[in-house]
């Protein structure tokens, strides 16, 4: 083999090396990417449990379920109430499995505000994602990754964070939508509409369908079973 | 079958790498303005993946470092002999393995498609191509 030949050889043989490192990289890289915890560029809980959830349900703004359901069970949360995340967390799954995704009940989320003003850009940034189609998964991870209230978490990072976490697709128009004058005037609606329920506290319900009379107060019922009871009863 | 010469090889590199400089310098202007790239059929992955935090490295928006790797590939495309051999199939190698790793974070972790994102990965898998048979073909002969 003369020297050129043998030159040839120790740089194909360093190409090789190369070749297979860069393998072995990109593998590292996907591998420590994938075990990264929640949403992948985020340190929130429970992504993953949220997008699973809610998986296959139909939403359009803050309703979850299918349109054509014949019972509407009416949610008045605070996002900064703790109650409401309990509430989020341990009845309301329950329900959107048993009557919400077969299609015989949906449930619309309206902003209550009742703790302290930082509710409401938290509010209003749930109604802007809504109109992406991911207002119940910004509701829920807020709820999961919720602070003390009133205690100055509710910053344009956090809800960014969340509104990523949710899938929010288009964070740009997300951003403009929750400062418009007209979602920031949908919550204080909402919240005068609680107010004018008589509503006292939160989460409140309420359910509507063919066996009610309009909106009927259902208050603030303990377990799952109640509301099951109230949504049958409204069919 | 005939390997193209590397005349021919060197000008199809010289001419992908020129076209990615076009491609990342447009990710980093649109960028750098507070936007994103425009999805050229509509829609909002372009955004979606230009708001991630894998958008930037170091605080750097990763299309300045793909304007970078590209200008290299154009010097390796554009110089003879072995070390630019070598070089471009180094560069080439790390940028497509790059771009492997992106596609993998658009579709598994952002869940959203840039199409600037995809030129750029298509215009590195043919870099890559063009790189490996230059180099299998061509080194340790005389330039």
């Amino acid at each position: 083999m003369n020297a050129s030949e043998q030159r040839r050889k120790v740089l194909l043989q360093i190409g090789s090396a190369a070749v297979f490192l860069a393998i072995v990289a990109v593998a590292v890289l996907i591998v420590v990417s994938s075990n990264e915890t929640s949403g992948g560029d985020t340190n929130l809980e429970d992504v993953g449990l949220v997008k699973r959830e809610l998986q296959g349900i139909p939403q359009s703004a803050l309703v979850l379920g299918q349109s054509s359901a014949k019972v509407t069970l009416y949610e008045f949360g605070d996002p900064q109430c703790p109650v409401c995340k309990g509430f989020s967390e341990e009845i309301i799954p329950t329900v959107v499995e048993s009557k919400v995704r077969g299609g015989e009940a949906k449930i619309e989320f309206k902003n209550f505000i009742i703790i302290s003003q930082e509710s409401v850009p938290a509010g209003a940034a749930a109604i802007a994602a809504g109109e992406q189609g991911r207002g119940w998964n910004f509701i829920d991870l807020f709820y999961r990754n919720q602070g003390p209230e009133a205690s100055g978490y509710v910053t344009d990072e956090f809800l960014t964070e969340i509104a990523r976490g949710a899938g929010v697709p288009d964070i740009a128009t997300w951003n403009k939508a929750r400062e418009s004058a007209a979602i920031l005037g949908e919550v204080k609606r909402t919240t005068e509409e609680a107010q004018q329920l008589e509503l006292t506290g939160t989460p409140s319900f309420a359910v509507e369908g063919p066996g009610t009379q309009g909106i009927e107060s259902l208050g603030t019922p303990g377990s799952a079973e109640a509301l099951e009871e109230a949504i049958e009863g409204a069919a | 079958m005939k390997l193209p010469t590397e005349g021919t090889l060197r000008m199809i590199a010289t001419f992908v790498a020129a076209f990615g400089i076009g491609v990342a310098t447009y990710i980093a202007i649109a960028d750098s303005g507070g936007g994103s790239p425009v999805c050229l059929a509509g829609g909002s992955g372009c955004q979606t993946v230009a708001d991630s935090t894998y958008s930037h490295l170091l605080g750097v928006n990763i299309a300045v470092f793909g304007i970078l790797g590209y200008v290299l590939l154009l010097a390796a495309a554009l110089l003879r002999g072995d070390t630019a051999r070598m070089a471009g199939f180094g560069l080439s190698l790390v940028g497509f393995g790059y771009s492997v790793y992106l596609t993998y974070l658009e579709l598994f972790k952002i869940e959203a498609v840039c199409q600037w994102c995809v030129a750029s990965a298509v215009l590195m898998t043919v870099l890559i191509g063009l790189n490996a048979l230059r180099m299998l073909g061509y080194v340790g002969k005389p330039a």
